[in-house]
């Protein structure tokens, strides 16, 4: 990330001056396009050069395409997938006149877009029609006749005997840290906790706590990751919107532990609901005294701001995150410099998921022991939501106890598959998870027990491929998947997920060993998870559907 | 200082001095693209992997840092066939081979890569001639960020930004309508560190056939 250009924003944001992403996004909002008077307009107010802020304006999806009086954005994310394939698309771009996507009818009545992924996996197809998010059988029909209607969302449950994530805020976790624990106990408190990351890599988050409580800066902050972009997930989302106090009181926590007074929640723009949540809790909670100056009485201030992304799966990448809280180009860095060390605006900065985040007001409310005690049969600590896409008899988010087995999961939890369908495989925590085959549905759901079978838990999302799934179909939605979303920074995975995709998209056989040269080049050279990852899908088609990839 | 060896040649390097920098120091040979000394590391070619000992997988030598008492080889075989893989991906995307002057026909013909394996999409042809002294041709820009961070880090103009994503990503100067609409002060420092001549001066022959 360009340093002066960091240097810029972070002049900029101390006399209060949007972002040129936020200023951008008014302006499409405004008036369904943009133009170089919004551009310049938006690099005036925000400071960032009028280059720079054209190359922020061809890189979100939600700047490109152009917006009619309605704007109508169909869900290609997996679950809708494979629930209906390629239909969504092109039955609502014939109901619509004609439009393929990134079109606007010729009246400017209604436009067309791609969306990946609306969060509404429980009930595919997803059409989103401006704000509102319709889901089901006959959405698409709805959405071209104009009668739309907002989709319900099931409610979610626990498995454990007191549920810890599904169950409101109480802010207790922020009062007993400020009035008994202190800093340097609740820093203890968390890494002793060994919560690990729930946004895919499953790093320690008291270790990253500590890293920035060491590091050196005038100023510190916390950004939540909410930018939970895996299609098959709606984990963030159920958190964002229903408990966003708990999210809220983690940070404030984060916060007081690392010494920083400021955190930045950075939501999906794919979700229109989870910013007003936040918001609206926010407000509560500095009325309250939670948040704000001199929270409880004490001498620790913190508060946030809550901003929205613009349409990249990237940006769930950290520091591709920071990138667009700044309003750059959603574009990854290489690391070192660790956001502990430069984070937003140059500080050192905390970015943890939005689930960690939400783990953490239990740790410091009932102590390490008692977080390590929620799943008993391992030694991995604490408790996880899963998600379970339509496919399921009984899709939404569960709160469950590591170490059960996948086939617990499905079949118990979530009831097994609709209509007497069979499993043929399960995608487990987003498209850079492997994929598990039917006869490995016993494999514990487990840090290490999936990384043995080329899996992983990733964000806790299981997506269920039915018997009528072809893989090789499935191969192909998942690179055109990676990429469209590469953020086009390193050459592998710039390129190579693009000739990967082509490789699957020709009516011609694939070559296995060119095919193989790639994906390791893909896994030991890209610059991020996201070409890094890609591969470990293919790998697992590869490992356990040859047959059906026409392979040579 | 560090204590490092590269290829069993041992060097000290500064704190804080990355691999590719010990490797000039011992006088072995990285192939790189997007890295160019005047400017801080960015990487995003790829093509600089490197063995570590101890490491399980190659690592980028431009963007990581030496730590005391490394063992780094140059051309263990899996760090190699990334770089090349990488240079084969790279001649994939232009539509006709790179010029053998460039950087990028020299580090290729290095790895011993004389052509792509990969057919498929390629960048467009589209070739800015508005500027005087300045060609900008945007389908033999392979997205290393060179030109960008030289306008940035060296001249301080800003005149240059990314453009697009993934495979579409490309370059271009101010909001998209040539060098001379923008902040660009024509001090060719981009053309001067451009791999592939997507942008280029235009020689004083060129200059007098155009006018």
């Amino acid at each position: 990330m360009s340093r002066n250009l960091v240097e810029l924003i972070r002049r900029h944001h101390a006399v209060d001056a949007p972002t040129a992403l936020e200023l951008l996004k008014e302006a499409i909002e405004d008036h369904g396009e943009l133009t170089d008077a919004d551009r310049r307009h938006a690099a005036e107010v925000s400071g960032l050069p009028e280059a720079a802020v054209y190359g922020v304006s061809t890189f979100y999806d939600d700047l490109l395409a152009p917006r009619g009086r309605r704007h109508v954005r169909v869900c290609t994310g997996t679950a809708c997938f494979v629930a209906a394939g390629e239909r969504p698309v092109e039955e609502l771009g014939a109901g619509l006149g004609g439009l393929a996507p990134g079109e606007r009818s010729a009246d400017g009545s209604v436009s067309l877009a791609e969306t990946v992924c609306l969060g509404f996996c429980h009930s595919s197809p997803a059409v989103r029609v401006d704000d509102e998010v319709d889901a089901g059988p006959g959405a698409i029909e709805r959405a071209i006749a104009g009668e739309s209607r907002p989709a319900a969302e099931p409610a979610w449950s626990s498995l454990l005997p007191e549920p810890v994530l599904t169950r409101p805020g109480e802010w207790a976790g922020l009062r007993r840290a400020l009035t008994e624990l202190g800093r340097e106990r609740l820093l203890s408190e968390v890494e002793a906790a060994e919560v690990r990351g729930r946004g895919g890599a499953g790093f320690p988050a008291g270790v990253k706590w500590s890293f920035v409580a060491k590091a050196a800066g005038s100023e510190k902050f916390v950004v939540a990751n909410g930018d939970e972009g895996d299609p098959g997930s709606y984990i963030d989302k159920y958190l964002m919107e229903q408990t966003p106090e708990k999210l809220l009181e983690g940070m404030a926590l984060a916060g007081f532990a690392v010494g920083a007074g400021h955190g930045f929640v950075l939501c999906r723009s794919e979700y229109p609901a989870s910013k007003p949540a936040l918001e609206r809790a926010a407000a509560r909670a500095r009325e309250a005294g939670l948040l704000g100056a001199g929270i409880l009485g004490s001498d620790f201030d913190f508060d946030v701001t809550i901003i929205e992304g613009a349409g990249s799966y990237v940006v769930g990448e950290e520091t591709a995150l920071l990138a667009c809280v700044e309003g750059l180009r959603g574009t990854v860095s290489a690391r070192p410099p660790f956001p502990a060390e430069r984070g937003v605006y140059g500080m050192p900065t905390v970015v943890n998921n939005v689930e960690t985040l939400s783990n953490i007001p239990f740790v410091a409310a009932r102590g390490a022991d008692a977080y390590r005690a929620l799943s008993p049969d391992t030694e991995t600590a604490g408790s996880k939501l899963v998600c379970f896409n339509e496919r399921f008899a009984r899709p939404s988010v569960y709160e469950v106890p590591f170490g059960m087995t996948v086939r617990e999961l499905c079949e118990d939890v979530a009831g097994g598959l609709r209509d007497g369908a069979r499993i043929k495989a399960v995608q487990i925590g987003g498209p850079l998870g492997g994929i598990l085959p039917a006869s490995l549905l016993d494999t514990r759901f487990d840090f290490d027990p999936l990384a043995a079978v080329g899996c992983m838990v990733g964000h806790g999302s299981i997506l269920a491929f039915d018997e009528s799934a072809d893989m090789r179909d499935v191969a192909r939605h998942l690179l055109r998947f990676g990429a469209d979303e590469s953020c086009g920074k390193c050459f592998p995975c710039r390129i190579g997920l693009r000739r990967a995709y082509e490789e699957f998209a020709a009516d011609a056989p694939v070559q296995r060993g060119r095919l193989e040269e790639l994906l390791e080049a893909l896994e030991l050279g890209s610059l991020c998870a996201h070409g890094g990852g890609i591969p470990a899908p293919l790998r697992s088609l590869l490992t356990h559907f040859p047959d059906e990839l026409g392979l040579r | 200082m560090s204590r490092v060896t590269v290829d069993g040649t041992p060097v000290e390097v500064a704190p804080g001095a990355t691999i590719l920098e010990a490797a000039e120091a011992a006088d072995r040979w990285v192939p790189t693209v997007c890295f160019d000394e005047r400017q801080a590391p960015f990487g995003a070619c790829r093509v600089c992997m490197v063995s570590v000992a101890g490491s399980p997988k190659p690592v980028p030598a431009c963007t990581t840092p030496c730590r005391d008492g490394m063992e780094i080889r140059t051309e263990e075989a899996t760090a190699r066939r990334v770089s090349r893989a990488v240079v084969e991906l790279v001649l994939s995307e232009l539509p006709e081979p790179p010029a053998p002057h460039t950087e990028l026909a020299q580090v290729a013909a290095r790895l011993g890569v004389s052509g792509s394996r990969w057919s498929g999409a390629v960048h467009a042809r589209e070739d800015d001639l508005r500027h005087p002294y300045l060609t900008l041709r945007h389908e033999l820009c392979i997205s290393c960020g060179r030109c960008v961070r030289a306008c940035d880090e060296v001249q301080g103009a800003f005149a240059l930004t990314a453009t697009g994503r993934g495979f579409d990503a490309n370059i271009t100067a101010g909001l998209d309508a040539g060098f001379e609409d923008s902040t660009c002060v024509s001090c060719g420092a981009c053309a001067d560190t451009c791999p592939t001549d997507a942008i280029s001066e235009v020689g004083l022959v060129a200059q007098l056939e155009r006018s």
